[in-house]
């Protein structure tokens, strides 16, 4: 075989092996749209049906029915960008502690702040569910603000912590011959250079609180009721109304896939910058 | 425009932990001076920059700009500026954003700030650059970028570690001229940080030698090159470095391979073991000389550089244009008297012959 037939082999292989893997992972998603289009009698029908007559229904039952998910989409997402909001703010100030100043005792608090990360969170649920209900903050907005904020802060600071670790410390010296401050550096110099950092962070931290579902099920209530709770409405004892489930769980998918467009700009552009000569990745 | 910028260190010492970066270093920089700190990787001279600049803290020992003690200010109090090997340019800045930067963060008036950014990018030749952003730019023109970033601010110190060190060498020297006219223009005092004797040579009014984290001598490029304090300096200082024999003072004399060279000044010690050292352009052929061989001969353009072996020691000489003699044949060779270096070998330091 040539050298390009050999070449030519060695793409489809891999692009075959991409489709496949695609193909897994996307299955689900794909069977989920087919489904949320259909009756509930042909959802059921075996073999399924591949030709049948669309229908929008789920999407109305599911948005403007007995069911609405929209104020627990609304819940969704105020819990998800105030625990973003307060995680990432804190998570950029303690990343550039840990990265850069010379802190006593510093080995140790990064020991254990990672350590938190460390215990199954199935076994805090119940010392959770104690606590809240003690405080009277079960049901509450800032009752599952402030339990996914505890999961979420160590892993933001660690994810920020090896973006800041990357920027040479030249670059931050100079600023400082410069009259630039720490927090001016801080500010001008170091945040614009970890934007990328910043951005996957925020992604994650988001899609980890709007996708929990094991301390919401427990910790929240009829007033707060998040999404991925609420789908749950769908499930019941009689019967799974499983096309109203999947046109739920499309809708509850939009603001994650609408995040992700948002920040993949700046992921990419984090990863294009860089000046120090033969400095590394950013 | 300052013409400020007088240095002083007074018994600065620098650890790391165990490690003894610096020790005891006592300086002089004069105001509107080129001034090199020279020496071989690990010696203290980076270290002695940063303590300068206020970007590490000495552990013993006062630094004085102007008569003021900045022993204890931090690096924005200082007034000064530096270039650094790697240019530490910002990347999500473009050109006269990184030139404006110093000025910005000292809340000069938002109108003065372009004149000046203009002016700067002008005695660095970058005006048409300063839309790009560094990372679209040449080696040469991010060096560039950096002093413009480093003198717009016109501050009374200006610091240089290995700015040339990432160029290639065409371009180098080119620079090397220009960073001096620059230097002279500005009328600020420079400290140079280098391990290329040549650069410092070239640039420096002054230099000072570091050698395992102490000075060990400080001069003029011509006070060090000919009369080196210590053997040390005389082994570094010196393209192709010196060549160091062990010899025998006795009264006007040293005896070196067994063969007696009158001095032609009485040196200040009568007797006893000496370094004799002799630079590879003060070897001579000569039919009385001392018999050695010609081991390696590199013909390095106008001159040519002869490795000979005289005994157990390796000789290095210098001859104009080519040399006839053949690989591995036998030459006879002698030393000028005059340009003869005497080092005492227990202690290192030189013999004065004048």
């Amino acid at each position: 075989m040539s050298r390009a037939a050999r070449r030519r082999a060695a793409t489809s292989i891999l692009l075959g092996a991409t489709v496949a893997l695609l193909l897994l992972w996307v299955f689900p998603i794909l069977w989920a749209i087919v489904v949320s289009l259909k009756g509930e009698v042909e959802v059921l029908a075996w073999p399924p049906s591949v030709v049948f007559a669309p229908t929008l229904d789920n999407y109305a039952d599911a948005l403007a029915g007995r069911f609405s998910i929209l104020p627990n989409l609304w819940s969704s997402v105020v819990i998800a960008t105030v625990t973003t909001a307060i995680t990432v703010g804190l998570a950029v100030p303690a990343a550039y502690a840990f990265a850069r100043l010379r802190l006593r005792g510093k080995q140790t608090i990064g020991f254990y702040t990672l350590a938190t990360q460390m215990i199954p969170p199935i076994g805090l649920l119940v010392p959770y569910y104690l606590i809240l209900s003690k405080v009277g903050w079960l049901d509450t907005y800032q009752g599952l603000i402030t339990v996914y904020f505890t999961f979420s802060l160590p892993f933001a600071i660690w994810l920020l912590v090896s973006y800041m670790e990357d920027i040479p410390h030249e670059m931050e010296e100079a600023a400082f011959l410069d009259k630039a401050g720490r927090l001016r550096t801080l500010w001008y110099v170091i945040l614009p250079q970890v934007r990328g950092g910043i951005a996957v962070t925020t992604v994650f931290v988001f899609l980890n609180a709007w996708n929990e579902f094991l301390f919401a099920v427990q910790l929240s209530g009829n007033t707060v009721r998040p999404v991925t709770v609420a789908m749950y409405n769908f499930v019941s004892v009689e019967q799974t109304l499983w096309g109203k489930l999947s046109a739920a769980a499309l809708v509850a998918m939009l603001p994650v896939i609408a995040i992700g467009f948002a920040a993949q700009r700046q992921i990419v552009k984090g990863l294009t910058v860089g000046a120090v000569k033969g400095g590394g990745r950013r | 425009m300052s013409a400020g910028g007088r240095v002083s260190l007074r018994g600065v010492s620098k650890a790391f932990g165990e490690v003894v970066a610096l020790r005891d270093v006592d300086l002089d920089i004069e105001p509107v001076e080129f001034f090199a700190l020279l020496g071989p990787s690990g010696s203290g001279k980076t270290t002695t920059l940063r303590l300068i600049a206020g970007l590490e803290q000495v552990s013993e020992g006062t630094i004085l700009v102007d008569g003021e003690d900045v022993t204890d200010a931090g690096p924005g109090e200082r007034d000064v500026a530096m270039v650094f090997q790697s240019y530490a340019l910002y990347p999500h800045m473009t050109v006269a954003e990184n030139i404006s930067f110093p000025l910005r963060m000292d809340r000069v008036p938002k109108g003065e700030i372009a004149p000046l950014v203009h002016e700067a990018a002008r005695r660095v030749k970058i005006e048409h650059l300063l839309d790009r952003r560094p990372g679209q730019l040449s080696g040469g023109q991010q060096q560039r970028c950096a002093l413009a970033r480093a003198i717009v601010r016109k501050p009374r110190l200006f610091l240089l570690d290995e700015p040339l060190s990432n160029l290639d060498a065409k371009l180098r020297l080119e620079t090397r001229v220009e960073l001096k006219k620059l230097q002279r223009n500005l009328n600020v005092t420079a400290i140079y940080v280098t391990h290329d004797q040549e650069e410092a040579m070239t640039l420096a009014d002054r230099m000072a030698i570091f050698l395992d984290g102490a000075i060990v001598q400080v001069g003029t490029p011509e006070e060090v090159f000919e009369r080196p304090q210590t053997v040390a300096v005389a082994g570094f200082i010196g393209s192709p470095a010196m060549n160091l024999l062990p010899g025998e003072l006795s009264g006007r004399g040293v005896v070196v391979a067994g063969r007696r060279i009158e001095l032609p000044r009485p040196p200040d010690a009568s007797s006893g073991p000496v370094v004799v050292g002799v630079r590879p352009g003060h070897v001579r052929f000569d039919p009385d000389g001392l018999p050695a061989v010609l081991e390696v001969a590199e013909l390095l353009g106008e001159t040519t550089l002869l490795n000979l072996r005289l005994g157990e020691h390796p000789i290095r000489m210098r001859v104009n244009g080519k040399v006839r003699a053949a690989e591995g044949e036998p030459v006879a060779i002698s030393f000028d008297p005059v340009a003869v270096h005497l080092f005492d070998r227990t202690s290192g330091q030189r013999i004065a012959t004048d």
